[in-house]
């Protein structure tokens, strides 16, 4: 056996190689990105990293077709993070390969020559076990930054870019990426919340409790109250923390889905029939315009 | 010129149930065009009108994707017309098989400019199928799309990235996998409705979409078992009250400090 990983302009891959090492090695490491990335992902795990080069003015998503070329030319699994060019060159892979895709791994191993993968179905609802004779591509959360400390040395590949995809401008984003993955305790809060105006109730709980504001997802997107990476949830933030209080949040299961890792969870919604009520460890049912401010002041 | 949008008719997997063996059944879900679908469809239709092209919807699926109810669902969004595959070996179909359907639909239309895609599926919600689908027509493809306008030669977009707002022009064909926000769609009207039962629709066989693709084997399906949750509700009559029950329940497992803040 054999596995490849891809890696698309950013080093948080760890989870990527633990996974990539249980399909079985040698694992090779397909980098996009600048030269320091490709030294920083000669990690313990990786056997080989071959670099197709430093982007430029081309976006990274303009490697596919290069990821594809190299990964026919040995066919072997293939596995990668799940940010946006991240999926882009898994994607090439797999049409490369014609290989299946399968997404959210809880366990991946090497059976028989066979590539065997436990995994949620339907956004997680229920988990299946999937036996793949050849190739397959797998797509999962990435995990922390490695950062160099193998043995491998970088091989440089003569790649080139489809030449029909040119970065014109880019704004950065100078907001520092926030860490939910890591809190310990997070305060989420969703649309239950009737306006931006009223986040400084939500804030103030955070505060009060040292932690992280997390949201739903149209929290972030459509109504942009809080930045895309506080959202929650199988597109957004996987959280574990020890304890995960919901406000206004009706607990839809793509929402769930990123929180199940919580130790306890606290619901807050003036719905006593919203599904994350059967999901809560403290079920509050009212009005989070006079909970949250009460637990607040409680804490303090 | 003709613009593309892929999408899916499928059930809510909130509304599914999931038996103890972890088999799913969906039979008590009402499929619908897949959420964010419905944005792709709107900004497509956008495009359609300012560039005088046609407006194609194209959809690989089990039986219900061609049903009048569901063909009618998504014309009634703003399609001109619309290409099906559905059959019941399309039902359970992963990524790669269903982007092999739709990559052959688009070789079969011809003279499409670009493709365009939800954010993600309701049912699978993996955002793999735009880069399986762009791969096997050897197209570039891009995600996170919030912005696009077509110019004379392609297209620009825009996209909202972690790394801050990125545009791109791109010549020639493209997938495009727009975000969840890039346009708020409208409910169809009635008028919507009783013109999407005049437009034509084309449907495929299975046979039409290449030899399938190998998928996995099934080994076994379990139920998910998540961290038993305790469900214990606090009586919010007096909201001091259950503050005060709540903070001192969290202090007593260690959870918080004391003080507040973390232990
Ligand atoms: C493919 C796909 C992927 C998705 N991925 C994600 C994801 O990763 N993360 C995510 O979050 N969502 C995701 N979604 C969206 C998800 O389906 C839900 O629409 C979303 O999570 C709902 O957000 P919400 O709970 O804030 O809003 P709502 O569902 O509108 O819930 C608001 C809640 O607030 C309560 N409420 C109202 N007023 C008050 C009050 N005064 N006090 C207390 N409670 C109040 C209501 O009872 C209700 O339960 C995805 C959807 C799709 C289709």
């Amino acid at each position: 056996m054999s596995a490849y990983v891809v890696v698309a302009g950013d080093a948080g891959i760890t989870e990527v190689i633990n996974a990539a090492v249980k399909v079985g090695g040698p694992v090779t490491a397909i980098v996009v990105g600048s030269a320091d990335l490709a030294q920083q992902v000669a990690a313990p795990g990786v056997d080989r990293v071959v670099w197709l080069g430093d982007p430029g003015d081309k976006p990274i998503e303009a490697y596919a077709p290069a990821v594809g070329a190299l990964v026919v030319a040995a066919p072997a699994p293939v596995l990668s993070g799940r940010k946006p060019a991240e999926r882009v060159l898994l994607g090439g892979a797999a049409a490369a390969l014609q290989a299946p895709v399968v997404s959210s791994p809880m366990d991946v191993r090497s059976d028989n020559g066979q590539t065997v993968v436990e995994h949620g179905v339907f956004g997680g609802i229920a988990l299946r076990t999937t036996a793949y004779d050849g190739p397959v591509a797998i797509v999962l959360d990435g995990g922390a930054a490695v950062n160099g400390g193998g043995s491998a040395a970088v091989e440089q590949a003569a790649a080139s870019a489809t030449t029909s995809m040119t970065v014109t401008s880019l704004q950065p984003n100078t907001a520092t990426a926030a860490d939910l993955g890591s809190a310990s305790l997070v305060v989420g809060v969703g649309r239950g919340l009737k306006a931006q105006a009223d986040l400084p109730i939500v804030e103030a709980l955070a505060t009060a409790m040292g932690a992280e504001l997390g949201c739903s997802r149209p929290v972030a997107e459509g109504l942009e109250w809080l930045p895309r990476d506080r959202y929650v949830g199988i597109s957004g933030q996987q959280i574990a923390p020890e304890v995960y209080v919901m406000v206004g949040i009706s607990g839809a299961l793509q929402h769930m889905g990123g929180c199940r890792g919580a130790q306890l969870i606290v619901s807050i919604n003036t719905d006593k029939d919203a599904p994350v009520v059967s999901q809560s460890d403290y079920v509050l049912t009212g009005d989070l315009y006079s909970l949250v401010p009460a637990i607040t002041a409680a804490l303090s | 010129m003709k613009i593309v949008v892929a999408y899916a008719w499928a059930p809510d997997p909130q509304e599914a149930s999931v038996g103890a063996d972890g088999q799913v059944d969906f039979s008590r879900a009402k499929p619908v065009v897949s959420e964010y679908d419905a944005v792709a469809i709107e900004v497509g239709r956008q495009l359609a009108t300012a560039t005088s092209s046609a407006l194609v919807g194209i959809s690989v699926g089990g039986p219900a994707t061609g049903t009048p109810v569901a063909t009618k669902a998504a014309l009634s969004r703003g399609l001109d017309e619309v290409m099906v595959a559905s059959d019941a070996a399309l039902a359970d179909a992963g990524t790669t098989r269903t982007a092999q359907g739709l990559a052959a639909m688009v070789q079969r239309l011809g003279d499409v400019s670009v493709v365009l895609t939800g954010d993600s599926s309701v049912d699978s919600g993996s955002r793999m199928m735009p880069p399986v689908l762009a791969g096997l027509l050897g197209w570039p493809v891009l995600s996170d799309v919030q912005k696009v306008s077509v110019t004379a030669d392609g297209v620009t977009v825009e996209r909202l990235l972690r790394e801050g707002v990125q545009q791109v022009s791109v010549t020639g064909p493209v997938v495009l996998a727009l975000a969840s926000d890039a346009t708020q769609p409208k409910a169809p009207g009635m008028k919507d409705v009783l013109a999407a039962g005049k437009k034509p629709v084309t449907k495929l066989e299975v046979a039409d979409l290449g030899p399938a693709v190998a998928e996995g084997t099934v080994v076994s399906t379990a139920k998910l078992t998540g961290p038993a949750r305790k469900g214990i509700v606090i009586n919010t009559a007096d909201p001091a009250a259950a503050a005060a029950e709540l903070v001192g329940a969290l202090r007593a497992a260690g959870v918080i400090g004391s003080t507040g803040g973390q232990a």
